[in-house]
């Protein structure tokens, strides 16, 4: 009985390939043509690992509703794993594949091996066992070098080959999207996010909340652990600061702004706030880098205060929905 | 035959506090069986024990003759026993249709791999989803209302949502929480003939906990009583209603 005038429309995701091939042709010009220099470019690939590493965190805390700390963590194992990986076989598209493969899988792992544990229990240990998982893992980095000299300690890894170019990231962001899109429109996006609204009244319906919250956090790493390894092969050099705690609330941030629970809040986010960063950086004077702990959570509390469900609050880009809902909301 | 509930010396203790005590239930496949008692009998407690909630501190709750006591929740609710909340628990942030066919997820066999590259055999199971609760969208009469959030239903929708929702997995044993609670006469009318409906049409078998003695007079072939956390009488309707220990401990609530 129900007439569908959505359905005659094009598919969403005909839309949603569009509208990226003709972005990236667009990028692409614009660097070609000089537009953007390459110091921008580095900024637009930062976005793009941003939006990757960003979208995973709503995975695990807008959509499965827990609170995790330690993201950045994670993204710090996909790095370093995959630069060692690189380093190991030599530079190359393959290897760089390889390590990226690797990188999402080992933080996939880890993430595994806390989540299991930790999430049979109340959602509030996961932001505990996470925030711990980064303290250790700073410490681990830190002192890298006495196991595996190439790491460099606290002294930063280096050596490692920029293989990562636009092209890589674009790619590897858009299907982080689509695939992301996918998994939430679907049954089993819907038993994650029914875990969120209400853990007994899932548990009531036959979720069993331990599998999916640990699905949602293996997922969810695992996105952190591809944007790492990007990064990683995007700066040449790493350094155990850049994923300790104040990373992750970076992530947390972009996740919050965009909206919990909103894959195009965070695509807008990630970009917005990427380039809101660099720019403060190049306006402003370093001392206001200084700030930035100041800054952050007054910016949150705002959020929080006048538009708590972030700027997109649940809502989707057209093209981000899946076809049969179309129309009807 | 046996029961197709059978729960036996059900001890429930939080700490020093016995919610439940030596309780024992039998219900007969495609029975409606009334749970009653005034407030803080133990009544949940004793759906919460049945439903995985609670792990019982002892006794034996066998359902379709197995062991289920102590299972977890979803276990539970996957062999075939669904319930409702006291407090309506819905998925807020859901839409209407979402929360009826999340229930129904266990069924299903396309994962994460199915669900991300849009297979065939994905796109078959979410129409076979969507097309089931919509049934019971319809027998509930909220089929104009499947897009809404469910947060944003007036109290009586959320209430019949709440019972599509546990109705959707074809479970055999249905737990109804005090399903009438907040409604007027009228309301409860209609809930009831809904619940004779629904038992009939899906076959199923119904144990109803209301603490207004009036309510399930009508519909329930047989009544048990709970005070304190003990069973205090067992009967038919009539019978229960002219049990001096029911009358007593009734007396004083104006709901004789
Ligand atoms: N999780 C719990 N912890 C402590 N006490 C509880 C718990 N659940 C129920 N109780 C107690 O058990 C008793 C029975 O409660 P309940 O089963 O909700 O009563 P009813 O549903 O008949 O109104 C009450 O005294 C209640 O406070
Ligand atoms: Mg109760």
């Amino acid at each position: 009985m129900r007439t569908d005038g959505a359905r005659r429309r094009p598919e969403p995701g005909t839309i949603a390939v569009i509208v990226a091939v003709g972005g990236f042709v667009l990028l692409q010009a614009l660097m070609w043509l000089g537009v953007l220099n390459p110091y921008w470019q580095q900024v637009l690939n930062l976005a793009g690992i941003t939006l990757i590493s960003a979208l995973g965190l709503n995975l695990i805390y807008g959509y499965t509703g827990q609170f995790s700390l330690g993201h950045a963590a994670f993204y710090g194992v996909g790095a370093y794993a995959s630069a060692l990986l690189t380093r190991s076989l030599g530079p190359g598209a393959g290897t760089l594949l390889l390590g990226i493969v690797a990188g999402a899988a080992l933080a996939a792992l880890v993430a595994f091996l806390i989540g299991l544990p930790i999430l049979r229990l109340r959602s509030d240990y996961l932001a505990i066992a996470t925030l711990g998982f980064g303290i250790i893992m700073k410490v681990l980095l830190d002192n890298s070098d006495a196991v595996i000299p190439m790491m460099g300690g606290s002294s930063g890894m280096s050596g490692i080959a920029r293989l990562t170019t636009f092209p890589w990231v674009f790619a590897f962001g858009l299907a982080a999207v689509l695939v992301m899109r996918n998994l939430v429109f679907s049954s089993v996006g819907r038993a994650l996010v029914s875990v969120r609204e209400d853990e007994l009244a899932a548990e009531a319906v036959g979720i069993d909340t331990t599998r999916y919250k640990t699905l949602g956090f293996v997922i969810g790493c695992g996105y952190a652990g591809v944007a790492g390894a990007l990064y990683a092969h995007l700066y040449a050099y790493l350094n155990p600061f850049s994923f300790d705690f104040l990373k992750s609330i970076d992530v947390l941030l972009v996740v919050v702004l965009g909206g919990l629970g909103s894959i195009s809040g965070t695509l807008v986010a990630a970009i917005a706030w990427t380039f809101l960063l660099e720019g403060l950086r190049v306006a402003l004077p370093a001392s206001v880098q200084d700030w930035r702990m100041v800054i952050y959570p007054l910016v949150m509390i705002v959020f929080m205060l006048f538009r708590p469900g972030g700027i997109f609050a649940r809502t989707e880009f057209g093209f981000l929905k899946p076809r049969a809902r179309r129309g009807k909301e | 035959m046996s029961a197709l509930l059978d729960v036996t010396g059900l001890l429930m203790r939080f700490g020093g506090l016995v919610a439940v005590r030596d309780f024992a239930l039998q219900v007969d496949e495609h029975e409606l069986v009334g749970l009653i008692g005034p407030n803080g009998a133990g009544k949940t407690t004793v759906f919460n024990a049945i439903t995985g909630m609670y792990r019982p501190t002892a006794g034996s709750i066998r359902f379709r003759g197995r062991e289920i006591a102590g299972l977890k929740p979803h276990r539970v609710y996957q062999l075939g026993v669904a319930r409702t909340f006291q407090n309506i628990r819905l998925f807020r942030e859901l839409t209407v249709l979402d929360n009826v066919r999340v229930a129904d997820h266990h069924r299903g066999e396309a994962g994460v791999l199915h669900s991300v590259l849009r297979t065939p055999k994905f796109r078959n199971e979410e129409r076979r989803l969507a097309d089931r609760a919509r049934e019971l969208l319809a027998v509930m009469g909220l089929e104009q209302r499947e897009s809404e959030y469910a947060r944003n239903l007036p109290y009586g929708e959320q209430r019949r949502l709440e019972i599509a929702r546990a109705l959707v997995s074809d479970p055999k044993l249905l737990l109804l929480d005090e399903p009438a609670a907040g409604m007027n006469p009228y309301e409860v009318g209609q809930l009831m003939e809904l619940i004779q409906f629904v038992r009939e049409r899906f076959r199923l078998t119904v144990l109803l906990i209301e603490h207004q003695m009036r309510v399930v007079m009508g519909v329930c072939q047989r009544v048990l009583v709970m005070e304190f956390g003990e069973k205090i009488a067992e009967g038919r309707p009539e019978e229960i209603r002219a049990n001096p220990k029911v009358i007593e401990a009734y007396l004083g609530t104006s709901e004789g």
